[in-house]
This record gives C-alpha cells, structure tokens and sequence, in this order.
C-alpha cells in the first residue's frame, strides 16, 4: 500500500535501491543455505565458516550502500524527495540485514556442537527451515511485483507459522529431555520464527500504510 | 504496480522534451535580459554610467561590491551575468570588473552556509556540515587573496582572457559570422529593439527609458535564471542521484570534480550543487575530502552562465571578463588542488571554523554577518 503510493517506476535512482534489495534477500537466501547445510549435516560447520561471513558482509555491504543512496536521494530531490519511500527502504533494509544475522545464529548452533539429527522433531525443524527458506523468495517475488494479494496470503501462513515455532520453544521449556536436545530445538525454533517476522515486516510494506509498518509479528492483543 | 501520483507530482505532469524545449526557451529570455542590461546602460548615457560605477572604481571597493550584490540576489550567476552585460554596454571596464567578478565567487557562498544551518542543532552533523559549507568559501577567499593582488600588479588573468577571447573571436569570424552579427545576436537584438522602441512610443525617454530598460532586464535575467535552473534540477534529478552515488562510491578526485562542473553547467547554479552536499556532509555520508573537489567543479561550472551571457554582448571584452572568471577558477583549481598540502588548507581552516561554530553558535551568526553582510558594506564605504 505504502509504495502503491509513493514509488513509481523510472524514477530515477529508486529503481536502482529495488535492484540492491533484491540483491540483498537474494544474498540472505544464500546465507541460510549455508547455515542449514550446516545446522542439519548436509556440510561440516567449519567448511562453511568463512563462506557464511562473506555472504553476510554482503548483506550488510548492501545495506549500508542503500542507506547512502537513500540520502543522496533526500539531498538531491530537497522538497520533492520520495519522503514515504525512503523511510519505508530505510526500515526494511534493517529487517534484511537482520536474516543475515539470524543465519549466522543457526549456523553458530550447529558449530557450537547444537545436533539435531537423530531427534524426533528433525524432520519438523528440517520442513520448517525449508519453508523458512522459501518464505525468502515468495518475499523477494511479491515486494518486486507490490503482490498485495499474495502478501497477505504469506502473512496469514506465517502469522501461523510463528505461534507453531512459539510452541516448539514452550515445549522444550516444559520438558524433561536434556539440554543438549531441548536447547538446539529452542534456538533454531526462535531463530527461524525472528527470521520469518523480519520477512513479514518487508511484506507488511506491500500492505500496510507507513505508520504500521513492522507491527504484524507483535502479541495479537497488542497489534492495533 | 500503478505509476505513483508521487511521481506525477515531482515531474509536473511535464515531458522531459517538453521541459527541456522550455530551458531552451528561458536561456533566450536570458540572453534577451542581458543585452537589455546593455541597451539600458547605454541609454542612460555615459555620464550616469560613470557616476554609478565611479562608487566602485577601487578595485577592493568591486570586490566588496560583487560579494554584496550576490549576497543580496543569493545567485552569482546574476551578477556575473550582470557585470557581463555592463562590460558589454562599455559602461564598465574589464579591469574594473574583475574583482567584481572575485566577489561573486565569494558571495555565492553564503547560500550553502546558509544550508548548512538546517542541521545546527545536532553538534557531530553541524560540524561536518558547516565545514563542508564554508570549505567553499575558504577556496574563494584564499583565491582572492592570492589572484587579485597578482592580477592588479600583473593583470594576468585578463591579458590571458583576452588572448583567448581574441582567438575565440577569430573561430566566430572564420565560421562564418563577423562578430556582433551571429544569427544569436540578432535573433536577442530584435525583442530589445521591439520593447526599447515600445517604449519610447510610449513617451519615454532617456532616464525613465534607461531605469525602465534596466529593470526589466535585470528582472529577466533573474526569473529566466531561476526558471532554468528550477526546470533542469527536474530534469537532471536523477542523473545527479547516480553521479552523487558513483562519488560517494568511488571516492574523491577528477571525476568528482567532474561531477560538480557537469551538474552546475545542468543546473545553472553552483549552490544548488554545493547546497546538495550539505545535508550528505552532515548525514556523514560524504567525506570533506570527497565533497571538496565538487564544490571546486561547481566553482568552475558555474562560470559557464557569464560565458552564455557574452553570448548577447557586442564589445569583445563581455567574452574576456566571462573569461576572466573562468581562468581565475581554473587556476584557483591548478593551485590548490594538486598538492596535498595546498588542497588540506581550504579543508583545515573550514574544519577548525566548524569546530568553533560547534562550540559557540554565536560564531555562525557573527561570521554570517560579518563576512557577508558588514565587511563588504564597510569596504565599500572606506574604498571607493
């Protein structure tokens, strides 16, 4: 709704900053591949180490670069500057950057000895994580197109989403099994639900007016 | 995804083409006001001329002159444009008009100091605005005190414009055009004829009819100036977004200066460039390093209005003081960019300014005042 308003196509240097945000979920897809490869054993964590920072660094690369665009934009436009888009780029970028932080998160579980295989929820975490992932991409393609029908579709699925990975944590904090099961499944489960409400927040920008920006994933009770 | 009314709005529903047939357009009243500037003058008589001009006949006294009069019509453009048509009118010499034409380059200063007080609340953001602003003036004043003393002991600066604008009057003859009869000429003369001859049907005569002339052209040379540039900051928006962003990426240097030549010559305005770097400048987004050498591009760039406005002008010496003004940015450029201990002088006096000013706000007003306002009126008063 926000950018139904104020972006338009061939405006100058707008375009190019929906080119680098594409960039950058496309980045963070990259990012959790690597930390799920790690977290579920497809790789050996230390083996992709290096690879994950490089692939965040973009990310936060990316969004420092947009950031100075945005104020280039404000410079040169003065009084006629996309005021709404900007401070709508401004806060998304941040929930991207976050992705990129929250895959460092999973891979530092599975680095730090965190082993899910062998669990009975594997196959659950495993499925959620895939839907995680291409929750990503279904971002990327409806904030690209302004897909407000789709949007809302995403954020019904992931509202939903995000009280089942509440109630993962829930149960790990209730049970009886050790910690070194309970606490891997507690943080991935956290983990990809803050990773899902970050993409909710850039799909609450195709849907919702600048004011309420962000306010999706808050307690149901709290949101309006 | 619908276009935006947003977008609709920022470009007036105007076509590009259609915008830039108009800029087209607002340069023609422009040089139409400059050569009324010159048919006025000349009407008025040789007499009243010199008794104008006599108030500044001290080269410090034109100095303080041109800084006020841009101060007062915050564009340099306009008063370099104006000092072109008085030197085309022969009302004013070339020796007297280039410290004028120093002053301007002073003066045009105060509008992005100016700008730079929208962020004087916030101390770190101040800081580096404000030494961004005033690097500009620094630039200037350092150039002053280093070319004029020289060009009044030597006149280098005009002989070597008038050796250039000899040899550019002589390209004119050879393409085709005996100078003062080029079809741009004539085509600015006409509307002048049409309006002088208005008005002198109407009753006018030489003092009304010069005041008259005078005005309107000034107001002419003004409006089609504000238009231009208000029209071509519209339509170079966003080339200026991906010049200001391969900067800010790429670094200082040639290209930036580049940058800030090629956007003023767009816009018409060197404080339209130079007002756009503040606010980066305070956002931290761009280094005094990397803004110094556009503001140094858009000292040059903005030289180009007094060299479209000779354009309309029939004496030879309105293209020599045009280009007096480019070659003392040149060589201000050839001086204190090169070497890096040169080019950190504007940077350290501006930075140590700024620190101060951050300090005491009392300073920003006091130097506002001062170097703008009471020190060219004092000049003026003590040396003409």
């Amino acid at each position: 709704m926000v950018f139904e308003l104020f972006s338009g196509k061939g405006e100058s240097q707008i375009e190019r900053i929906e080119e680098q945000i594409q960039e950058m979920l496309a980045a963070c897809g990259r990012t959790i591949d690597i930390a799920t490869d790690a977290l579920f054993g497809r790789v050996a964590p230390a083996e992709v180490g290096t690879k994950l920072r490089k692939s965040d660094r973009s990310v936060n690369r990316l969004e420092r670069e947009i950031r100075r665009e945005l104020v280039v934009h404000a410079g040169v436009r003065g009084a006629s500057a996309d005021i709404p888009a900007i401070l709508v780029y401004m806060s998304i970028v941040k929930d991207i950057e976050r992705l990129g932080d929250y895959a460092k998160n999973l891979w530092d579980v599975a680095n730090a000895g965190g082993d899910l295989t062998g669990l009975a929820e594997f196959d659950r975490i495993r499925n959620d994580a895939a839907w995680v992932r291409e929750l990503v991409d279904r971002t990327a393609r409806i904030f690209a197109e302004r897909d407000a029908e789709a949007a809302q579709v995403a954020l019904n699925e992931a509202d939903a989403k995000l009280d089942e990975f509440d109630a993962m944590v829930i149960a790990q904090l209730t049970s009886d099994r050790p910690s070194r099961e309970g606490v891997p499944i507690a943080l991935v489960a956290r983990y990809l639900k803050r990773i899902s409400a970050h993409l909710m927040n850039v799909m609450t920008a195709v849907v919702m007016p600048l004011d309420r920006l962000d306010y999706w994933d808050e307690d149901k009770a709290d949101r309006w | 995804m619908a276009e935006s009314p947003a977008t609709t709005e920022r470009s007036g529903g105007v076509p590009r083409w259609l915008r830039l047939l108009l800029v087209l357009g607002f340069l023609y009243l422009f040089l139409v006001g400059v050569k009324g500037l010159e048919t006025g003058i000349k009407v008025f008589g040789a007499d009243t001329a010199e008794r104008i001009f006599g108030y500044v006949s001290s080269p410090v006294a034109g100095l303080f002159a041109g800084i006020l009069a841009t101060v007062l019509v915050q564009s340099s453009s306009v008063t370099t444009s104006t000092i072109v048509g008085l030197v085309g009118s022969g009302s004013l010499s070339v020796a007297a008009a280039v410290p004028m034409i120093m002053g301007a380059n002073i003066g045009t200063t105060v509008t992005n100091t100016l700008a730079s007080l929208g962020h004087v609340r916030r101390g770190a953001e101040f800081r580096r605005a404000f030494a961004g602003a005033t690097v500009h003036d620094f630039f200037n004043v350092f150039a002053v005190l280093l070319f004029l003393p020289l060009e009044l002991a030597t006149g280098f600066l005009s002989r070597s414009a008038s050796a250039l604008s000899s040899a550019l009057a002589g390209s004119e003859a050879v393409a085709g055009a005996a100078p003062g009869t080029s079809p741009i000429k004539s085509a600015i003369k006409a509307p002048v004829k049409l309006i002088e001859g208005g008005m002198t049907d109407l009753g006018l005569h030489t003092g009304w009819l010069g005041a008259l002339l005078l005005a309107l052209s000034l107001a002419l040379i003004f409006l089609a100036l504000v238009l231009i540039t208000r029209n071509m900051r519209i339509v170079m928006a966003g080339r200026m977004e991906a010049g200001f962003n391969a900067v800010l990426g790429r670094g200082a240097g040639v290209g930036a200066m580049i940058l800030g030549v090629v956007v003023t010559v767009a816009v018409q305005s060197s404080s339209i460039t130079t007002s756009i770097l503040v606010p980066l400048l305070g956002a931290g987004v761009i280094t005094l390093e990397n803004a110094y050498p556009v503001t140094l591009g858009a000292n040059l760039g903005t030289t180009v209005t007094a060299l479209l406005a000779s354009l309309a002008a029939d004496r030879p010496e309105a293209l020599t003081i045009a280009l007096t003004h480019t070659l003392f940015n040149v060589f201000g450029i050839l001086v204190f960019y090169p070497l890096p201990a040169v080019r950190r002088l504007p940077m350290r006096a501006a930075r140590a300014l700024a620190e101060v000013a951050t300090r005491r706000k009392r300073v920003v007003v006091a130097y506002l005042v001062f170097v703008f306002v009471v020190v060219p009126l004092v000049g003026i008063v003590v040396f003409r």
